[in-house]
């Protein structure tokens, strides 16, 4: 047989396998942000008046009070510093692909990706990378730095350890919302709107999740929870979570990313049941 | 521009069926609006402490829903459409037809209008139910200008966004700079703090340009910040004069780069 | 190789009427339609065969190939595929098969194929040493040098189609659906996208199903057609003599002064042109007419198949009439 001519190269694991796979596509996706280098210069200088835009409310609010919800300005600035790094990861490597596979999915192209012996959302969520992006989060570390020099403190290293321990729940949280809602783009075809829906609530983490009151309290802490993705990694870098909540932070988001990895696997079903 | 009149019904009648054809994406866009809310539920447990330099908690709740009553009421998305079918060339089948293809586009998008008002009834309802309607304006000359200032605050957008359209003609990727309009309107038209709250220099800035007649000037006048007449009603004019204007800039715009779209073949 | 038994495939459509006052009772009221796509579909291919699969637009060649690829479920029937059943998508089965959509691509649109290969090579986990001897080989039969390191959108439809059948062969499948492989191309172009399909068949056994527009792709490539229409079989087997079952007749050109009359009485003309003189022909009367002419035109002389797009429309016009 031609085929068992050619050996199979599938060793060393499914990890080791799926990193090389993942390399490939950021490589890829480097390449291409490469033909466009000046992007480089504008995604920095878009970056700057983000962030500028993202602080003004900020500064309006805090010219007037000294704390809102018991929130001090530095502490504050922790939170939107977390929501900056964490919306910079969300949109240089996970809102490309996703995008990418609303596309293909109206093109048909999505069947090439469907024909390929690797699993399928991996394949997606590591299609398409925005290096440029880390500019974004080197902001918000910068922006991490300063708030913790204004507010005069110097984070321990466990709570470092645990910020950032609850920053990637945060973002695996954040995945696993996406997923979902890409999810859907096999049920209904357009769905970059339903993205827009997700990135617009999500807007609302610049801020201390205990800000917010009655629905809004609801809404971002059942639909979206918000104080998932920023505010408990802030008051853990701060010292003020307690263990059980962080403990509760952990499980909370490997039980979303589960429950999304189940919507992800119904959706394609039906796919592949249904589409022409 | 007869014929454009003439022609007028039907692209309405063609834009509101394709407003219903496609009522759940445009359900989900209008959905998209929550800056107003969650600024609001910012701003409301700020001034449920104390209200925040003259502004108590009702004039928050008023200001927020009220401005997203005139968001989604005189938003399109002409820009994003003008600017797919110039990167496809699917432009040139508007320039084959003999009315002017910003006649089509108003067609389009003043066809969504009927339904975006039916989108944004409950909202009315809720401010009409709330705290917030004690301070909505009630006499006739101001619901009189309020009705204007929508209409211009609907051309006003329309034109703005034309603009923003027809720089795909020029420009690769013009939806980038659509991103960092979004930015500057959002501070220059009230859209997400008040007006009158922003650092002064912003404020004087913003007197300036025509963003603040797209959203925060009806605002102001809807919710009682207006109360001479005459001063609203020069707000109103001023406002339609913004209209008239960026809709001849517009039109210049689109000539421009029409012709520049037959000498390079886009 | 290929085994399908009663396969069927469903699709339930939302009906959108036309005109405004339908648009708004569709809010209430949704209308939907059974779209039978395909409706009991059965037939065996063998390991190496080349088959033709043909039928007119919307007669459910597409749906066919998604099934068989594994993309779509069957509403009914049995599938297998190299041993497998298409829908479970195992690793083993979609390292044995390749489907290639003319209308679609899995080129990266920025960025060289080459980069599409270095992604496949992963995903199929092809070794090094194998993807190179192979790309070699893909290189000098398709003449892919000089194109795979320049990006996909600065090639040309042409080559872009020959880097596309480059990428979809590197794991070296021993199944082919080629969905209209050739659609767009000039002539020239698929010439040898045929030529290669051939070469690759008969080196490595592989077995291609084909769809084309181009009925010259289906007579160059296969022995065997299967043709559907309306979801249904209507004929699979030797194309020749299906051929011969639909039109018995065939065409004969010469040139030469032939009184027209004398013309008339040898067939019907279907051309004449450039002083040559084309006549369909009965094959019953073949052996007499060309007897006849060999005595009167001379030398050259030749006889044809009639085109097998004539055969079709004949075809699907009599199953049309039938019951």
């Amino acid at each position: 047989m031609a085929s068992a001519a050619v050996a199979r190269g599938r060793r060393g694991g499914r990890v080791r396998y799926y990193l090389r796979l993942a390399a490939v596509q950021l490589r890829a996706s480097t390449v291409t942000g490469l033909q466009y280098r000046a992007d480089f210069l504008v995604q920095g200088l878009m970056s700057l008046y983000w962030l500028g835009w993202n602080l003004l409310p900020l500064l309006v609010l805090y010219d007037e009070r000294a704390t809102v919800a018991g929130w001090s300005f530095g502490a504050a600035l922790v939170v939107m510093a977390n929501f900056v790094i964490i919306r910079g990861v969300l949109e240089g490597a996970v809102n490309p692909s996703l995008g990418a596979l609303v596309e293909q999915i109206r093109s048909g192209a999505f069947d090439y990706t469907l024909l390929r012996p690797a699993d399928a959302q991996f394949l997606v969520s590591t299609a398409r990378f925005a290096p440029w992006r880390i500019v974004d989060v080197l902001g918000g570390v910068g922006l991490l730095v300063y708030a913790f020099v204004r507010l005069g403190q110097h984070p321990s290293v466990g709570q470092v350890a645990a910020g950032v321990g609850l920053l990637v729940a945060g973002l695996v949280v954040m995945y696993a919302l996406w997923i979902m809602i890409v999810a859907m783009a096999f049920w209904v075809v357009k769905m970059d709107n339903l993205i827009y829906l997700l990135g617009s609530v999500f807007d609302a983490a610049r801020w201390p999740a205990s800000v917010f009151r009655g629905a809004w309290r609801v809404v971002f802490t059942f639909v979206v929870p918000l104080a998932l993705m920023t505010t408990y990694p802030a008051q853990a870098m701060l010292g003020t979570l307690t263990g059980g909540a962080a403990l509760a932070c952990l499980a909370g988001a490997l039980g979303l990313a589960a429950v999304s990895r189940l919507v992800w696997r119904l959706a394609l079903r039906s796919y592949t049941s249904a589409s022409s | 521009m007869t014929r454009a009149l003439r022609a007028m019904p039907t692209l309405v009648r063609i834009g509101l069926t394709e407003a219903l054809a496609y009522r759940a994406e445009m359900l989900v866009w209008l959905l998209t609006t929550t800056m107003p809310l969650v600024m609001l539920g910012l701003w409301t447990s700020v001034a449920d402490e104390a209200p925040f330099r003259a502004w108590a908690t009702r004039d928050f709740v008023a200001y927020y829903l009220v401005a997203l009553i005139v968001r989604n009421l005189t938003s399109n998305w002409v820009a994003w459409q003008m600017s797919e079918e110039i990167r496809t060339g699917a432009v040139a089948g508007r320039l084959l037809r003999p009315v002017h293809p910003f006649a089509g586009y108003l067609g389009t998008h003043l066809g969504a209008v009927p339904l975006r008002a039916v989108a944004v009834a409950p909202v009315m309802l809720v401010v009409l139910w709330s705290s917030a309607r004690a301070v909505l304006v009630t006499d006739p000359a101001h619901l009189g200008l309020v009705a204007l200032a929508l209409v211009g605050a609907w051309a006003l957008t329309f034109a703005v966004f034309l603009c923003l359209g027809a720089l795909a003609f020029f420009l690769d990727k013009s939806l980038g700079i659509v991103d960092v309009y979004f930015g500057v309107f959002a501070i220059m038209s009230g859209y997400l703090i008040p007006l009158p709250l922003l650092p002064a220099w912003l404020r004087a800035t913003a007197a300036w340009l025509p963003f603040r007649a797209m959203l925060g000037d009806p605002v102001a006048i809807a919710i009682g910040r207006v109360p001479d007449a005459g001063q609203a009603a020069r707000l109103v004019a001023q406002q339609w004069a913004w209209a008239t204007a960026l809709l001849l800039v517009a039109a210049w715009m689109w000539r421009r780069g029409v012709r520049r779209y037959e000498a390079f073949g886009g | 190789m290929i085994e399908v038994a009663g396969l069927k495939k469903h699709f339930r459509v939302h009906r959108r009427p036309p005109g405004l006052a339908a648009a708004v009772r569709s809010l209430w009221h949704r209308q939907y339609d059974t779209v039978k796509a395909v409706d009991d579909i059965s037939f065996t291919i063998a390991r190496g065969e080349r088959v033709g699969f043909l039928g007119p637009n919307g007669a459910g060649k597409t749906t066919t190939m998604k099934v068989l690829s594994g993309l779509l479920h069957p509403s009914a029937g049995e599938v297998t595929v190299a041993g497998h059943r298409p829908a479970a998508r195992s690793p083993a089965f979609l390292e044995q098969i390749t489907l290639v959509m003319g209308q679609k691509q899995q080129l990266m649109w920025d960025l060289p194929p080459s980069e599409t290969y270095a992604l496949n090579r992963a995903v199929f986990g092809v070794e090094p040493a194998a993807a190179r001897q192979t790309l070699a080989e893909l290189t000098e039969l398709l003449g892919l040098a000089g194109l795979t390191d320049k990006p996909t959108r600065q090639l040309s439809l042409g080559e872009r189609m020959k880097c596309e059948l480059a990428a979809a062969l590197l794991h070296r499948p021993t199944t082919l659906f080629l969905d209209e492989p050739t659609i767009g191309l000039d002539v020239a172009m698929q010439v040898t996208i045929r030529d290669f399909i051939r070469d690759y068949n008969q080196r490595h056994d592989a077995t291609v199903l084909l769809t084309s527009h181009y009925m010259d792709d289906v007579v160059a490539l296969c022995p065997r057609v299967i043709v559907i229409d309306g979801g249904r079989l209507i004929h699979d087997g030797d194309l020749r003599a299906l051929v011969k079952t639909m039109i018995p007749d065939k065409l004969v050109s010469f040139t030469g002064a032939v009184a027209p009359e004398e013309v008339a009485r040898l067939g019907e003309v279907i051309k004449a042109e450039g002083g040559r003189t084309t006549v369909r022909v009965p094959e019953a009367r073949l052996r007499e007419v060309v007897g006849h002419l060999l005595d009167r035109a001379g030398a050259d002389l030749a006889v044809e198949d009639p085109p097998l797009e004539d055969v079709m429309r004949k075809l699907f016009k009599d199953k049309r009439a039938g019951p």
